[in-house]
């Protein structure tokens, strides 16, 4: 507990000087940050919209981390979750399959999308000794392009006259609270995702030798654990968990893909699994932190000339400072590796 | 002359060297005997100065030594050739040579810096390509770079630490002509080495340790290498006593049974033996002669050729019989996730248990009683189930692997050297567990290369020598696998 307050205090002081080193008024720029984020239902409702995504892309970064898989390709597996559900999509929308079906569906086949994007990189490590960060910045380039030719090309509207998919109807889309905000039904589903991320890793037999493997692979293999089914294993629920917030961030927001539908989630899933540690309870904290950081930046960037970009500095900022003072110590090994 | 006088360094309440006294002579080669654990590397790394003696003095010419600066050693001339190669494999031949020789900041001429050790190349007739990758040169000709890099120093003793270990044979026999010509120039040359031929073939003198002690010295010439043998393993108990007794039940039975080692290499072949219910067999021999492969095949953790039998079926170690229980040899890294609780660690056993799961849930609840419950029985010394393994002594730390290995009685018992490393005690205590299994019916196959260990122990022993179980009465059946 004091070493999540020390944590806390780090991360405010962390925003204040970023802001101070781009010569803003601290105190001004954190009462308007703090209004943007928290001011009022409004405002809230956009933190919460940023925190979804962020939530369970992290959650899907805890999963191959713990298990030493250091899993870069967020972003690809997200791509390619929205994609999967985009091709059914294009399926689903002349058809007269009920709504909650269609959804279902869409959302089902986003995990697998994203499943099949991590599990390609788990097998091409156990099975070729390619290493996981590589090849899932590799793979993360091969899905943006994918998903450019495809709204470009097979999955285009053919309508309109942009690079976008056609536009879901409400009836496949998640519902949302209040016609007034972008808040919808996926909150529900970040939610679920943390807490069976927690049972699995905590409770279940499978998400223990996840752990084991990740901490300690001979231990495992001297115990007749068959680490790299347990790589893969961890490598395809990763990655169906960033293919999931592909498909709510499609069905909850974005209602048509287009290239700007790759923008960023996954890479800063990283980040944000780092801050909480890789422990789910801190990790839907820092998701809420970082959504708070971009709700609020945006309305700093309505007073200020400095865009939103500034965020990204402070997240940066923030992470390694964290690592740098060692309050992260408890997962070093990982960070050494990886970071 | 550098000379040892009643040296003495713990590791926690292990003594891992115990009033070591030793003389290492000019124009010698002086070879330091002993199984893994025996003190060797301590010893080297007190001469070498990485590592600092609780008591005792290192004198070389009549001078204290500055135990602990490792930099100040290798001026007065003390070098060690690691096993391990201290070379940046992406750097040329001259830069490895040069990186040796610089001091101090300031611009860097590597032709100039390794003419010292070309020098010396030259005087032992080594042709050198000095623009060559050092990392893509054969293991031996790197060898020659570390030994180059040692020599330009002006070294006077030169300590190799087990140099023949990741050499060929044709490399081996290089070698040993290079530590010839040292020894007529004069050098100290200090050799640690576990294999008895290669000491026999090339030491002048030699000192043997067994648990931090120095258990015999004498010039080579008047030794013998059963002698050496009884030294490095202690007293030599009865061998090969085909036990014909029916009170032993049917268990383990391996025909044929052949394996690989971690590096492909033929580790067993031709392995008939069995392990019954009720006895404990004891697998001996010098080590790296395929007994910890054996433990593992055993084990169900390497794959194997050839026929292996459990109560006449298929052995299938996935299967609930047998049970199998290991304690292997590395207990910090096979045996343990330092990283992860004492209570996870006991997960790495109980997860498979049907009393402490529900379907692919654990049952948390149980499994903190369960832990509690072994916390208690075994004496495992900690506060909290909830610590992490590292924070354990390492008594402690067996402690916790023997518990969940032992907690209920297995079929079969697999154990490496499970009193490595640990004080008396400790040790009793874990001897103490494994015979409680063999008396409640488990087949036990103890691996040890300390025969006091297997003595103590087994009901009988085999011996291992390059992959095979030797015939053969008393040392002379270890000499043979001792190359």
């Amino acid at each position: 507990m004091i070493r999540a307050l020390a944590i806390a205090a780090g991360l405010v002081l962390s925003l204040a000087v970023t802001l101070a080193v781009f010569g803003l008024p601290v105190g001004h720029s954190m009462a308007l940050m703090a209004q943007g984020a928290f001011g009022d239902k409004l405002a809230i409702t956009r933190t919460l919209v940023k925190t979804i995504p962020l939530t369970i892309t992290a959650m899907g970064i805890i999963v191959a981390w713990r298990a030493g898989m250091y899993n870069i390709g967020g972003e690809g597996q997200f791509v390619s979750g929205g994609l999967a559900a985009a091709v059914l999509a294009n399926w689903l929308i002349p058809s007269s399959i009920p709504g909650w079906m269609g959804l279902t569906a869409m959302l089902i086949v986003s995990v697998v999308g994203g499943a099949a994007w991590g599990g390609l990189a788990g097998w091409l490590k156990t099975k070729r000794g390619v290493e996981v960060v590589i090849s899932t910045i590799l793979l993360n380039f091969v899905a943006i392009q994918l998903l450019a030719w495809v709204v470009a090309g097979p999955l285009k509207d053919p309508a309109g006259g942009v690079p976008l998919t056609l536009q879901l109807p409400d009836r496949v889309m998640l519902p949302k609270f209040d016609p007034q905000t972008d808040l919808h039904f996926g909150i529900f589903i970040a939610a679920l995702a943390a807490v069976l991320t927690y049972a699995f890793l905590y409770f279940t037999r499978a998400g223990f030798r996840t752990r084991l493997v990740g901490e300690g692979e001979r231990a495992a293999r001297a115990n007749r654990i068959d680490a790299d089914r347990v790589k893969i294993g961890a490598m395809l629920i990763s990655g169906g968990l960033c293919g999931l917030a592909g498909g709510v961030e499609y069905t909850g927001i974005a209602g048509q893909l287009g290239t700007s539908f790759a923008q960023g989630w996954g890479f800063l899933a990283i980040p944000v699994a780092l801050l909480g540690g890789l422990h789910p309870f801190w990790v839907v904290l820092s998701a809420l932190y970082f959504g708070a950081l971009f709700a609020g930046s945006r309305n700093l960037a309505g007073f200020t000339e400095q865009g939103t970009t500034i965020i990204y500095i402070i997240q940066a900022a923030a992470v390694l400072g964290l690592i740098a003072i060692g309050a992260l110590s408890f997962k070093k090994p990982i960070l050494k590796e990886a970071v | 002359m550098l000379t040892v006088s009643k040296i003495t360094k713990s590791y926690g309440a292990l003594r891992a060297l115990d009033g070591v006294s030793a003389e290492f002579r000019e124009g010698e080669i002086h070879a330091v005997l002993g199984e893994n654990g025996a003190g060797k590397s301590t010893l080297m790394n007190l001469l070498a100065g990485f590592t600092k003696p609780d008591s005792g003095s290192i004198k070389l010419d009549g001078k204290e030594l500055p135990v602990g600066r490792p930099f100040e050693c290798k001026r007065l001339g003390i070098a060690m050739i690691h096993q391990h190669f201290t070379l940046v494999p992406g750097f040329t031949v001259e830069e490895n040579l040069a990186l040796a020789a610089i001091s101090g900041p300031g611009p860097i001429d590597s032709r100039e810096l390794s003419k010292p050790a070309m020098a010396q190349a030259e005087a032992l007739g080594w042709p050198l390509d000095l623009a060559a990758k050092t990392g893509q040169l054969p293991v031996g000709a790197q060898q020659r770079i570390e030994i180059l890099k040692a020599l330009s120093g002006e070294s006077r003793v030169i300590i190799f630490d087990e140099p023949t270990a990741v050499l060929s044979q044709g490399e081996v026999e290089d070698l040993f002509r290079v530590l010839r010509a040292l020894k007529q120039d004069g050098k100290t040359v200090i050799l640690i080495a576990h294999k008895l031929r290669e000491v026999m073939a090339v030491a002048d003198r030699v000192t043997v340790l067994r648990r931090g002690k120095v258990v015999g010295e004498a010039p080579i010439g008047q030794v013998t290498s059963d002698r050496l043998v009884e030294w490095m393993v202690g007293e030599i108990p009865p061998l090969l006593q085909k036990n014909a007794d029916t009170k032993y039940r049917e268990g383990l039975r391996a025909t044929g049974l052949s394996a690989k080692g971690d590096r492909g290499e033929r580790a067993l072949h031709g392995i008939d033996l069995e392990a019954r219910r009720g006895e404990i067999l004891g697998i001996g021999g010098v080590d790296g002669n395929g007994q910890v492969e054996l433990a593992e095949v055993f084990a169900g953790v390497r794959s194997y050729g050839g026929g292996l039998e459990w109560e006449g079926r298929p052995f299938d170690p996935d299967s609930r019989s047998p049970r199998i229980a290991y304690i292997p040899q590395d207990r910090q890294h096979d045996g343990l996730a330092l990283g992860m609780s004492i209570e996870d660690n006991m997960l790495i056993e109980g997860h498979r248990r049907p009393s402490l799961t529900a379907g692919p849930f654990i049952r948390r609840q149980r499994l903190r009683q369960w832990s509690s419950g072994l916390i208690e029985r075994f004496d495992i010394k900690t506060g909290s189930a909830k610590a992490r393994a590292d924070s354990l002594s390492g008594g402690n730390q067996q402690k916790l692997v023997v518990a969940r290995a032992l907690d209920e009685v297995p079929d079969l018992l697999v154990a490496v050297n499970p009193g490595r490393g640990l004080d008396v005690k400790a040790t009793e205590y874990v001897h103490r567990k494994i015979l409680d299994a063999r008396n409640a019916g488990a087949a036990v196959v103890l691996v040890s290369t300390d025969l006091d260990e297997i003595g103590a122990l087994a009901t009988r022993t085999l011996y291992l020598s390059r992959g095979q179980i030797v015939e053969g009465e008393g040392a002379a059946a270890l000499v043979g696998g001792a190359g």
